[in-house]
């Protein structure tokens, strides 16, 4: 054997060893939600498949974890949208205009952005109740956006502040407003940092749980990993299988929307730190 | 449409403290006529093209277009680049890079929401006039320069402008595709017979393209003028050197009276004065001027026997049709301009000054 045939064989080992390592929980969680009994794997059980666990997931009315599922895509939908909005026109802002404190503003955002979870979130409860908002949509999504803004924003004015301030100067004489300088030009060349910054609060919105357990009560407004969590108390045993059942079910439409997008995930993640 | 700039004062603000960027100039560009801003990278150029198109407010100044005043700071007037309808063309092309060539074109019609079918016409109307109707359904990334600035052109064109402003716009083409664009532009402006605004930092480009030029430094205007005077009589030191290629030599020489005659003193060599420029040296107050001298006007080895200096040739360029001659009198370093062969490096030579064609500039270098 060549040394090359050595080192390919030593690389292609390290990458089996870490995807087995990273994949692990994953392969466990598949492998539980299908099977008949959580414990198959002591020598009493034997692993025998059915898809009874995803049936009582998806169709059985009082465990509600389509009320979860409907209500996380509903809130991270929402949450993204304005993170979205409001980021596009702040990054806008500071790119473009010229107004004192413009680099603080930035860094005053990311401390924000690094206060710990938990120091909040009993402020926020009391904020809720007074505002009668618990357990509604709208107590998770207007924190949901605060929270994930800052990131937001920091990915958007990297792309924009990459966008030549010529473009801008060409719409003006072309005969746009700042408001479509903005729509027409800027955030279409800048669309793949939009998509990103899009995708990354629709997926921080839907794993965040802190939050979600704190300010819902029940299913009508109750996201899909506090459900999920809380799952247990329901019966009198942990029911393994619906729990891991309902992760797959929600795991799933977030593997597929990274694999999809993981290169402008990526590009919008490392956008300024790399070149090109 | 005429366009008039009155006491054009700009300063920007920034980390290195105020930048007085133009500094009281007043220029009036005629109707369709071909004005050309030249001069050095950060003189003021493209601050002053902002200015005329709106991008810019003057910090002191009126703008006028025609009559109507676009820009005055006394009265607080102050039109957006929309409403003076300018069309502007880019260094970097600015083209949009998310839309096709047709929809980069018609970019400015669709903001000013003018009729789908007129559109289309006018585009291809503008597209045939540059000749990029094969080009319509690329994306800019997949465009030559060459082709970027036929767009960047068309899109500028497409909708009839007052002025047409062009901030180097060939800088970033190659030698020969300059030349071949810079016929096209002045042709284009010919017949569409807009007025336009030209700004270069290449003489050659400003001289064959302008009808006027203005030689801007350090944000004051240094000389107004056609191609032609700014070439014959340059008003001072700086258009003298700027303008022609290889520049005008600037040397040092003071006046002696010798034998009667009026001298100047080159290096330690005289030369006698001739009559036609008598009068202006006796006008000068000191005994000494700055003497330039276009590299044209200097003969070598010439057969006739008039006053001569010798020289030593320290180095010899070819420029193809012309040679330069870089020659050493007696330590000044003068460049001369011939057409024979036989320069060997290092030679003496015979150098005739044609004293009669010089340039008499007071002052300090
Ligand atoms: N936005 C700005 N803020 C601060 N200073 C500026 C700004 N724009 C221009 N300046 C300064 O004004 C001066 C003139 O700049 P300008 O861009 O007009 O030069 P230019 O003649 O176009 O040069 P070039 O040939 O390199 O394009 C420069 O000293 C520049 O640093
Ligand atoms: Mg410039």
């Amino acid at each position: 054997m060549s040394e090359n045939t050595v080192r390919n064989w030593l690389v292609l080992a390290g990458i089996v060893f870490c995807l087995a390592f990273c994949l692990f929980p994953f392969i466990y969680m598949l492998v539980i939600s299908l099977s008949t009994r959580a414990d198959f794997l002591s020598q009493r059980a034997s692993f025998k498949f059915t898809l009874d666990n995803f049936n009582a997931v998806l169709t059985d009315g009082s465990l509600h974890f389509p009320d979860y599922l409907r209500n996380s895509f509903l809130i991270s939908l929402a949450s993204a949208f304005f993170c979205v909005v409001i980021a596009s026109l702040a990054a806008y802002a500071i790119t473009r205009l010229q107004f004192p404190g413009r680099m603080s503003l930035l860094f005053f955002a990311l401390a924000v952005s690094m206060f710990p979870q938990i120091g909040l979130v009993g402020y926020l409860f009391k904020f809720m109740t007074r505002l009668g908002w618990i357990n509604t949509y709208q107590a998770l999504v207007l924190p949901y956006t605060a929270w994930i803004l800052p990131l937001s924003l920091w990915i958007l004015v990297s792309y924009f502040s990459q966008i030549p301030r010529e473009l801008d100067k060409a719409a003006l004489v072309d005969g746009c407003t700042y408001r479509q300088i903005l729509c027409k030009v800027i955030l279409p060349v800048a669309a793949p940092g939009v998509l990103s910054v899009f995708l990354l609060s629709f997926i921080f919105a839907f794993n965040e749980f802190m939050f979600a357990l704190m300010l819902t009560t029940d299913y009508r407004a109750r996201t899909v990993p506090v459900g999920i969590a809380l799952f247990q108390g329901l019966h009198g045993q942990t029911p393994w299988g619906n729990i891991m059942a309902a992760s797959v079910v929600t795991t799933l439409p977030i593997v597929i929307l990274t694999l999809v997008f993981q290169r402008h995930i990526m590009a919008g993640l490392t956008r300024g730190a790399v070149k090109g | 449409m005429k366009v008039e700039l009155t006491d054009i004062t700009k300063e920007f603000t920034s980390l290195r403290g105020r930048v007085v960027a133009l500094d009281d100039i007043s220029i009036k560009i005629d109707e369709g006529e071909f004005f050309v801003l030249l001069g050095p990278s950060g003189c003021g150029k493209s601050t002053l093209l902002n200015l005329i198109a709106g991008l810019e407010k003057p910090t002191a100044g009126r703008i006028q277009f025609d009559d109507k005043v676009v820009a005055d700071t006394d009265r607080r007037i102050f039109l957006t680049p929309k409403e003076r309808n300018v069309a502007f063309v880019f260094q970097s092309y600015a083209l949009y890079p998310h839309l096709d060539v047709f929809e980069n074109i018609a970019f400015p019609l669709r903001i000013a929401r003018i009729e789908k079918a007129e559109i289309k016409k006018a585009v291809e109307q503008a597209a045939a006039t540059l000749e990029i109707t094969d080009l319509l359904a690329v994306r800019p990334a997949e465009l030559s320069g060459g082709q970027r600035q036929r767009v960047a052109i068309a899109r500028a064109i497409v909708r009839k402008p007052n002025v047409f402003l062009l901030d180097e716009p060939l800088s970033n083409l190659d030698a020969r595709l300059r030349i071949a664009m810079r016929a096209e532009i002045k042709n284009l402006q010919d017949k569409l017979g807009i007025t336009t605004v030209y700004v270069t930092h290449d003489q050659v480009e400003a001289m064959g393209l302008g009808d006027r030029i203005a030689v801007l430094n350090r944000g004051k205007i240094e000389q107004i003028g056609t191609p032609e005077s700014l070439y014959e009589k340059p008003a001072g030191i700086f258009v003298a050197q700027f303008i022609g290629s290889p520049p005008m030599n600037i040397i040092d020489a003071s006046i002696i009276k010798a034998d009667g005659k009026l001298c100047v003193v080159l290096g330690n060599q005289k030369l006698v004065i001739p009559s036609e420029k008598i009068r202006e040296i006796e006008g000068l107050k000191e005994n000494h001027f700055i003497l330039g001298l276009r590299p044209e006007h200097i003969t070598i080895n010439p057969p006739d026997n008039a006053q001569m200096l010798t020289a030593t040739i320290h180095s010899v360029e070819s420029l193809g049709r012309e040679t330069a001659v870089y020659l050493d009198v007696d330590g000044l370093a003068i460049t001369a301009l011939c057409d024979r062969e036989g320069m060997g490096k290092g030679r003496q030579v015979r150098v005739r000054i044609h004293l009669d064609k010089m340039h008499i500039f007071k002052g300090e270098r």
